[in-house]
């Protein structure tokens, strides 16, 4: 039972780092119509800007300075590298992605050695709760509160601010976003850096929980996109319900038959795929005809 | 003809002989050169999905690996008779073959990220299932000191690690580094390229380009794309288990890696690098990054770093490599470039022989009939509860104002959307649940609102592909003959354009053509189909006045050959050239009658004009 309530809880944690960046994916899909195999490297730059600045200052300058990185760098390949791929299909798309991320890769291989590294938690976070027979660590619960809150604030970004209202908008008809004028290349911009600096942000604030190594981003955007998938691409409550899915499935598989607890996601993907190719919360059909 | 191809082999041949020579100096080796013969085939195979068909496959080592893992088992399993090298590359390929034909049919109606995700989810699925069955594959360890490689052939039994005769070549080494392993990994990669030529330039190479520069198009003209596009799958997959079982083979061992998601990756890297689309890129891809990784990662540990950057530099600055696949575009609809299974999907067995629903056999006379015909988009009724009739050798005009289900309907009638309710007769028979790839073959054509083009090929060789759709089939896996020496298709394609007035302009690129032009184009491909029924959207819509006219005339007098129906905002011409006319209002039908009928019905007025009565306007 107790076995049971743990993976459950190690489930939503590693869920909600899912949620996270599958939730960038779907907003800078939604603007920038870009399909971003790039976008577990910035959670990987976040984990390692995050641990050099908690190693050196404090885990709480971490949480600003992995963010603001991650989209510095967001802005930069937007502007030199990217910007001329928005308007190709996908598989270009997702050639030059997947570059990138491979660069990123061996950049941080490079700088920062192959070895996997871990942030030691200062003393004052190491507490625990405890709830009945249960114990839980303290950092994981505050992370879980953290990472709602955050997406609780994206969803207010999403759904009141009109930089929000270009984002939906442009999941539904990129065309028609286009051509409500100039400043749309500015929104995309900064919707991107945003959807970035989620991943950054996520990034940093794990490193006392998961170790890191240059591979990180790879072993967490692909579940991300599993999860974008299942969920439903361009959907925020699908990639919500998605990434809870996928965590507990992930988890309690492990805890079932640890071996599976990869493919079991990609079962689960695969299903949706083949039964209902748009995801579970995606949109049925597209109204608009030729 | 003859003497190109015989040039491209000679030329083939010394490239393959040298290139261990030439490896020699740069710091490679006689292994290497081995290594990269059988992975270059691997690569090829690869490329005729990516740079062919047009899609991104993320899983290709589950095709690697698993046929590298079968030889390794054949050659473990028959120890007895001594391994079999026959066998286990046979064995291992036809695995390959069938594993690509059950994953491609899954796979094969996704596209761009969903097919790349699905095919690295069916790998890791390979993955899993390699690692767990411990007892054939030794799990995470692989398989290691497999038997040695004896080809029998003829009286012979050959053992390919025997060294070649020595022979001293200078800086270039010595002729005896190599052992015949690099002469069989040579042939097979020199036969994969003559095959690979071969199969692009073939009418089945042509028609998987014209699918994927122009997908709606081509299954409007009657090709069945998913069928190409498995057949490509196949193919390449194939390819890339037969690569991997040779490279079992010659390493004498397989790693688990070679099932692995890195591995997948390898082949995006070594083809985009050396060039997607072109028959060499492949080969020289995977030559230059296996060379980097097994000479420059002993001198610098940024050997990945230089790798990525080349592969990023490739992508970004050298787009011609890329040319074809970037140059492409999918349909308008941006969602589309990922799921393209909105079309209807229930194929029958046998279409042409299932009778009309009961109850709803039409009279003796009608071509084309609907009964109830419905198209819900969520819980908007596009069109709803259409009784349509149509006789042979009709002009019907359907039209109603912006918004009514014209185009929906149309849509309907070829087949592009599936019904949600009641169904429809064609010649008296069901067709309601038929693709539109099976009603063009049945004579059902149409040209689009937007023209919809190859627009990087002739006007004729627009019409020549949909000529050639008919002529052969919807599917036709002819992968060594070209399609030019078919007189019946030149014939069908001269016809279509010269009915169109187009014959001018033959040898000019439909991208290049005046808009007036193009819209005509889509109608003589549409006619190259050979149709019983021509569906027109909008076909003057967007034309100069002398071009409608004359565009309109050219409709008159395919009229008096097929029946023809057309959706058309331009009143002058609708009354001018129709036989009769239905009008649509808000997805059903308002009227049906003789030109005169309607313009007299004050329900199509009311329509028209927006719930005004006349009365109320003359006020």
């Amino acid at each position: 039972m107790e076995a049971l309530f743990q993976a459950m809880l190690g489930g939503l944690v590693h869920g909600l780092i899912y949620i996270a960046i599958a939730v960038g994916l779907t907003i800078i899909f939604g603007t920038l119509r870009l399909v971003n195999f790039a976008h577990g490297a910035f959670y990987a730059i976040g984990a390692y800007v995050g641990l050099v600045i908690a190693q050196r200052i404090g885990l709480g300058w971490a949480f600003i300075a992995a963010p603001i990185a991650v989209a510095l760098f967001a802005v930069l390949l937007d502007r030199f590298v990217l910007r001329s791929f928005y308007d190709k299909e996908a598989t270009s798309q997702l050639l030059v992605t997947f570059g990138i991320a491979l660069v990123v890769e061996e950049s941080l291989r490079l700088i920062f050695g192959a070895t996997t590294q871990q942030y030691k938690m200062p003393l004052a976070l190491q507490g625990s709760f405890t709830l009945g027979p249960i114990e839980y660590p303290a950092y994981r619960l505050l992370f879980a509160g953290g990472v709602i809150v955050m997406l609780a604030l994206v969803w207010l970004f999403i759904e009141k601010t009109n930089y929000g209202l270009i984002v939906r908008a442009g999941v539904r008809d990129r065309v028609m976003v286009q051509l409500l004028g100039g400043n749309i290349r500015q929104a995309s911009t900064i919707v991107f850096a945003l959807g970035a600096a989620i991943a950054g942000l996520v990034g940093a604030a794990a490193t006392p929980i998961y170790s890191i190594d240059p591979a990180t981003g790879f072993a967490f955007l692909v579940p991300s996109f599993v999860v974008v998938v299942v969920g439903g691409l361009g959907s925020f409550w699908g990639a919500i319900l998605g990434g809870l899915l996928i965590g507990e499935l992930q988890s309690l598989t492990n805890l079932a038959y640890a071996p599976a607890s990869d493919v079991v996601i990609y079962l689960c993907m695969a299903l949706v795929l083949l039964f209902r190719p748009q995801g579970l919360l995606g949109e049925s059909e597209v109204i608009r005809q030729s | 003809m003859l003497a190109s191809d015989l040039r491209f082999t000679l030329l083939c041949t010394i490239g393959i002989a040298l290139f261990p020579f030439l490896l020699h100096p740069l710091g490679g080796y006689s292994t290497l050169a081995t290594q990269i013969a059988i992975v270059s085939i691997a690569s090829i195979g690869f490329n005729l999905l990516l740079g062919y068909a047009g899609t991104l496959s993320y899983g290709h080592a589950m095709f690697y690996g698993g046929g590298g893992y079968i030889a390794a088992i054949i050659m473990v399993r028959t120890m007895p008779q001594h391994s079999n090298t026959w066998l286990a590359l046979i064995g291992a390929t036809l695995v390959t073959t069938v594993l690509a034909i059950l994953i491609g049919a899954l796979t094969v109606r996704l596209y761009g990220i969903y097919f790349a995700l699905l095919t690295l989810a069916f790998a890791q699925m390979v993955y899993f299932i390699v690692e767990q069955a411990k007892d054939w594959t030794n799990g995470d360890d692989g398989m290691q000191s497999l038997p040695n490689a004896l080809l029998p052939l003829g009286p012979w039994n050959i053992d390919l690690t025997t060294p070649l005769p020595s022979l001293a070549l200078g800086p270039f080494g010595n002729l005896s580094e190599l052992r015949i392993w690099y002469v069989v990994a040579g042939i097979s990669l020199l036969l994969v390229l003559l095959f690979a030529r071969t199969l692009t330039r073939s009418q089945f190479g042509e028609v998987l380009g014209a699918i994927r520069e122009n997908e709606q198009r081509s299954t409007l003209i009657g090709f069945n794309a998913a069928g190409y596009r498995l057949a490509a799958f196949a193919i390449s997959g194939a390819l890339t288990g037969f690569a991997g079982a040779l490279r079992a083979l010659f390493d004498g061992s397989v790693p688990i890696d070679a099932v692995g998601i890195e591995r997948s990756g390898s082949f995006v890297i070594y083809t985009v690098v050396g060039g997607v689309s072109t028959l060499f890129g492949p080969v020289a891809g995977t030559a230059v990054i296996m060379f980097l990784e097994n000479v420059l990662s002993a001198k610098t540990p940024a050997w990945r770093l230089i790798e990525g950057l080349i592969f990023v530099g490739v992508i970004v600055f050298l787009p011609r490599g890329l040319s074809t696949v970037l140059k492409q575009q999918r349909d308008k609809n941006p969602r589309a470039i990922f799921v393209r299974s909105l079309r209807p999907s229930t194929e029958e067995p046998d279409p042409l022989l299932k009778p009309a629903a009961e109850g709803h056999r039409s009279g003796p006379m009608s071509i084309i009939e609907t009964f109830k015909l419905g198209k819900l988009f969520g819980h908007f009724a596009a069109v709803r509860d259409v009784d349509f009739r149509v006789d042979p050798g009709e002009l019907r005009a359907v039209i109603g104002p912006n918004g009514a289900g014209k185009t929906t309907f149309f849509n309907l009638l070829s087949g592009t959307i599936a019904p949600t309710t009641g169904t429809m007769n064609y010649k008296g028979r069901d067709v309601s649940r038929l693709s539109g790839t099976k009603r063009v073959h049945l004579g059902i054509a149409k040209a689009f609102q937007t023209a919809s083009l190859y627009s990087d090929q002739t006007v004729r060789q627009n019409c020549r592909l949909a000529a050639l759709a008919r002529v052969q089939g919807s599917f036709r896996l002819q992968v060594f003959r070209r399609s030019t020496r078919l007189d019946e298709v030149d014939a069908l394609a001269e016809r279509a354009m010269s009915r169109l007035d187009l014959s001018g302009v033959a040898d000019v690129r439909a991208g290049a053509l005046s808009h007036g032009d193009k819209k005509r184009l889509d109608i003589a491909i549409a006619l190259a189909t050979q149709p019983q029924i021509l569906l027109l959207d909008e076909p003057v819509a967007g034309m100069s006045k002398d071009e409608a006219r004359k565009t309109e005339a050219l409709i008159r007098k395919l009229s008096t050959e097929m029946t023809v129906l057309v959706i058309e905002h331009d009143m002058e011409m609708v009354m001018g050239i129709s036989d009769s006319i239905t009008v649509l209002h808000q997805g059903t039908v308002l009227a049906t009658g003789t030109p005169a009928d309607i313009q007299a019905n004050p329900r199509v007025q009311e329509a028209y004009l927006g719930g005004h009565s006349e009365a109320e306007l003359a006020h």
